[in-house]
């Protein structure tokens, strides 16, 4: 009998008598018996080629991080599932999870350190030894210090082991010039919203207590599509349940097709759609009264403000019908305060988005949704202790997804680093707050303004893919004095950097434990399944390796990861065997509705308050309460780009997955069925795709549909490889980033709305 | 004794976890997949309807593969059909005959699901079943999962009017109970798949004394049959489709 482990059996409505059948299968039931030979099919299966080895990590496919429970034998990755125990994959897995084996033996992995040889750019490279290759870097590190000071290195991260990047070795080298993706150019409207709003950010698992919700609104939210697995287990159960789900997109998206509203808003107007519901749920008495009464500042310059904003006004703007307005808001006042918009998470979208988030939490609020049950729960991040270090050169700045906050929120003091110098991104001047805004960082590496950036350590970002305007980005690296790049496979920055640094997946090394604030905080393991092959080595051990070199041995006081591991686990009364003993995770109480916060007020702004009214933006002179503003029209023959996700890939990082590229090969560009028609394109033409600055991409499929408005385009982001080193994704499908010449900084949160550029079908590929 | 699996469509939200799940855990090679996923819009914008096809073998009581199958490569075991590919001719017949078009070629021969037989044998549950996010997947018995497709058609009924169960009835039951959230011609099954007798009449008889030179021939005389019918179906499919079409557009796409 193989040894199969039992955690499988999620879902197994009878086990004891599978396991009768199989013995009495011949003769059965009136159906023919099963050949003799039936006992050893697939007799070459992994599963019967020795003992399967159980090991936990946290998914490091997509930024969800979901527990894994990790099957292998013989030293090879075989199998992954969710962790039953563990609150996010809940024993489940999306397609990116269970491509975490394939990911991990892509051929085309980056194997050895190497150091450029050839132009930035060309991507020619000579192998070199750890040793050299780490000294290297401190030498130049150390010379940039000498002469510009530890700020003029910025730090750019994403993935699991980033924090050892922009958290730990940046505050510990002394740059406040560290930022991740996931901030500006991914969620900070939406937590720089909810801290002036509420005075917490909405944290890496949005709150909704989706067990007990009745009706949910998604605004620019695919689930399905956007694969977070938690979240489409929530959603499947609400749906199961028959539950209300309100859907606003100018795409009939997967989950548009299972919602009882769709809205096909036209883009860039949905601040106009929530101060409409915003407006009904106030002259309807539809809000919840006693509970803005006891929670709320500014009801009455909110109820002022929407007095005009009807749903006869927003349906013009908005391109809707004023009854689809009116019932979609009162389908969902109907279930309230089991009923809420979801904040969603990429929302950088038009520039405006801090405002438009805001109009999100008040209609939350007004629904009386935030600390009740069914509704928003508060989160609580999970105790435990750090492994002592000395204090800081600067504090943390990065933001992202689980970080926290930076300390530059309320308008206190900026991150400094140790000569003195803030952030270089702008923040004060052209934004009011939030993380470091990676993309701002690249000004500074041309311009050398306000001050010059001539370093960067880059952590599995791939930058080319990312921030948008790449032709400015390679100009950037050109400028600069040093550029390393840690990753596993060799992306499209990679041929830019000077010395290139080979990571080992989450699956082949230890990380540091994975904390979770949400309404049961839990801390969980990852630890390696196999060795890391070829020459590549765990972030955490290149993050100690170069520290000790740059004269931060101080920071890294322990011989390896185990010994770290077991110092932080001990605050906890656990221990590496303890968290394994438990399937790999620890869960602690948490203190998710407004009972549980009877000795102080859940909302931490100045006023103890949920503040409708903002006087801290109106203080910096900005909207104190959000406005519509009109944005700018695509111009005569061009289309709006919007972008979005498709299940089986995450950003620009999985396309070259040998199994979810063989499951989703390419992305196709959406194109109205009547608009195409109109232009002479038909489904499945291969087309170029070019944007109102000249910047083209393509080829790229066709998709001829119903499914979109006809003044926009769509595209799945993060295709269009053009790293020769990607054998499977070079050269396939369009780029959104490529198109993406051109952003709106955001005033508020320094996010980058890239939803403001236009493609036309340029050509037959 | 019978196990089956429920596949909910109208929870299903077309993540292709269970595609990934089951070619990992299957090691199947590229290009090949035991279940794909894709979307069926009608309408026109900016009136539609969608859902998500989840195509997969539904391991038919009365199944054409197994009818056909000459080697026996092809069988029945616990309410499920099974393939042995190491028994596997490689003749096709199986691809050819399937109503549900599931059976393809790798390598030179048969494959398609199993239903992660081992994986059950040991006392687990099939790959695609444990990794769904959706909830859309079950497996167990099959009162019990018959039981649970009613119990959430008739919940589904709020959203989905047509909402019911497909698969009890059709090719003597099949072994995947569907919840589909409208009537199967507007899903694309048909609502009673056409499966071969006459060859099952032959195998029944022919296959205790192996494959003589008149068994192979009446094989294949059954065979053509059952292409002949296979083909006219699909016909008629297509002219079905062609008049639901003048009502609005089908657009079936991989997301």
């Amino acid at each position: 009998m193989p040894k199969v482990p039992l955690e499988i059996t999620r879902r197994t409505l009878l086990k004891s008598g599978v396991a009768a059948g199989v013995a009495g299968a011949v003769g059965t039931n009136g159906m023919r018996g099963a050949p003799a030979f039936a006992a050893d099919i697939r007799e070459d299966a992994w599963y019967r080629q020795g003992e399967i080895k159980i090991t936990y990590s946290v998914c490091d496919m997509c930024p969800w991080s979901c527990g894994m429970i990790v099957q292998s034998v013989d030293g090879v990755i075989r199998k992954v599932d969710g962790n039953p125990k563990d609150p996010k994959s809940r024993g489940m897995l999306c397609a990116r999870g269970q491509g975490a084996v394939s990911f991990s033996q892509d051929p085309d992995r980056l194997r050895s350190p190497m150091v450029r040889t050839g132009e930035r750019g060309e991507g020619r490279f000579r192998e070199v030894e750890w040793d050299f290759a780490l000294d290297l870097i401190a030498q130049e590190m150390n010379k940039i210090k000498d002469r510009a000071g530890q700020e003029a290195i910025a730090f750019f991260g994403h993935t699991s082991g980033d924090h050892w990047w922009i958290g730990h070795l940046a505050q510990a080298w002394g740059s406040p010039n560290a930022a991740s993706p996931a901030s500006a150019m991914c969620i900070s409207p939406r937590d720089e919203a909810s801290l002036l709003t509420f005075g917490f950010p909405v944290g890496g698992r949005e709150p909704l207590d989706w067990e007990r919700l009745e009706a949910v609104a998604l605004i620019g939210s695919h689930i399905g599509e956007d694969a977070r697995n938690t979240v489409m287990q929530d959603f499947a159960n609400l749906h199961a349940r028959a539950g209300t789900v309100v859907v606003v997109d100018p795409r009939f998206s997967t989950v548009a097709t299972k919602s009882d509203h769709w809205l096909p808003i036209k883009p860039g107007t949905d601040t106009a759609l929530l101060l409409a519901w915003m407006h009904v749920l106030i002259t309807e008495g539809l809000y919840d009264a006693d509970y803005i009464d006891r929670w709320a500042t500014g009801f009455q310059q909110l109820e002022a403000h929407v007095q005009d904003k009807t749903p006869g006004w927003a349906a013009g703007i908005c391109d809707l019908e004023a009854d689809q307005i009116r019932d979609s808001v009162r389908a969902l006042a109907a279930h309230a305060p089991r009923a809420a918009i979801m904040p969603g998470r990429h929302v950088t979208w038009y520039g405006n988005d801090t405002q438009r988030m805001r109009a999100v939490y008040l209609v939350n609020a007004l629904l009386g949704a935030y600390g009740r049950e069914g509704g928003i729960f508060f989160n609580r991040a999970p105790y435990i202790g750090d492994v002592p270090h000395p204090p800081y050169a600067v504090a943390g700045s990065a933001g992202g997804c689980s970080a926290e906050p930076a300390d530059d929120g309320e308008r206190g003091p900026l991150a400094a680093g140790p000569t003195g110098k803030v952030r270089a991104d702008g923040v004060r001047e052209t934004f009011l707050q939030g993380p470091t805004a990676m993309q701002e960082l690249i000004e500074p590496m041309l311009t050398g303004q306000p001050y010059p950036i001539e370093g960067l350590i880059c952590y599995g970002t791939n930058l080319l893919k990312s921030v948008p305007d790449p032709e400015r980005t390679k100009e950037a690296l050109r400028n600069l004095e040093l550029f390393v790049a840690i990753d596993v496979l060799p992306m499209e920055h990679i041929a830019w950097a000077d010395i290139v640094l080979p990571e080992a997946t989450v699956l082949e090394r230890y990380e540091d434990l994975y904390t979770m604030a949400t309404d049961t905080p839990y801390i969980h393991l990852r630890e390696p399944a196999v060795e890391p092959p070829y020459d590549v080595k765990p972030g955490w051990w290149i993050a100690k390796e170069l520290g000790t070199r740059i004269g931060l041995d101080g920071f890294f006081r322990w011989e390896d990861i185990e010994e770290y591991l077991e110092i932080r686990l001990r605050s906890v009364g656990s221990s590496l065997d303890g968290i394994r003993a438990e399937g790999g995770v620890l869960i602690q109480q948490g203190r998710p509705f407004l009972e549980d916060h009877e000795d102080s007020s859940p909302f931490l702004t100045g006023s103890g308050k949920i503040e409708l009214y903002s006087q801290t933006l109106a203080d910096a002179g900005l909207d104190p309460l959000p406005e519509y503003e009109p944005i700018d029209e695509p111009p005569d023959g061009f289309y709006r780009l919007l972008y979005g996700r498709q299940p089986t890939h995450t950003f620009a990082r999985t396309q070259n997955t040998p199994v979810l590229h063989d499951v989703t090969p390419e992305n196709a560009v959406w194109l109205n069925a009547e608009e195409a028609r109109s232009i002479g394109v038909a489904d499945g033409a291969q087309v170029m795709l070019e944007n109102q600055d000249g910047a083209i991409s393509g080829p790229v499929t066709v998709k001829v549909t119903e499914r979109i408005r006809r003044d926009a385009v769509f595209l799945a982001h993060g295709w269009g490889h053009d790293s020769e080193g990607l054998s499977r994704a070079n050269g396939v499908g369009a780029s959104d980033t490529k198109l993406q010449t051109s952003y709106a900084l955001d005033p508020i949160s320094g996010g980058a709305g890239m939803r403001v550029n236009y493609v036309r079908i340029a050509s037959e590929a | 004794m019978s196990s089956s699996f429920l596949l909910d469509l109208t929870a299903c939200i077309g993540c292709d976890g269970c595609t990934v799940a089951c070619k990992t855990g299957n090691e199947l090679p590229q290009d090949v997949s035991y279940i794909r996923i894709s979307e069926r819009v009608s309408g026109t914008f900016p009136n539609l309807v969608g859902s998500i096809d989840n195509h997969r073998c539904l391991h038919c009581a009365d199944a054409a593969c197994v009818n056909v199958c000459p080697t026996g490569a092809l069988f029945q075991e616990d309410g499920l059909t099974r393939l042995n590919a190491s028994a596997c001719s490689g003749c096709q017949y199986c691809v050819q005959a399937c109503p549900f078009d599931v059976p393809v070629m790798a390598n030179g021969v048969a494959t398609k699901c199993d239903g992660c037989r081992d994986v059950v044998r040991a006392g687990g549950t099939p790959w695609c079943v444990t990794t769904c996010p959706s909830n859309a997947l079950m497996f167990g018995e099959r009162a019990d999962i018959a039981a649970e497709a009613h119990a959430r058609a008739t919940t589904m009924r709020a959203k989905y009017p047509n909402g019911q169960v497909y698969g009890e009835s059709q090719a003597g039951g099949l072994g995947v109970l569907l919840v589909l959230p409208d009537d199967p011609e507007q899903l694309g099954l048909p609502r009673d798949p056409d499966i071969p007798r006459v060859t099952e009449a032959w195998q029944d008889f022919a296959q205790p004394i192996g494959l003589g030179a008149i068994g192979v021939s009446v094989l294949g005389a059954g065979v053509a049959a059952v292409i002949a019918r296979r083909n006219h179906m699909n016909e008629m499919r297509a002219l079905e489709e062609a008049g639901a079409g003048a009502e609005g557009n089908d657009d079936e796409v991989t997301p």
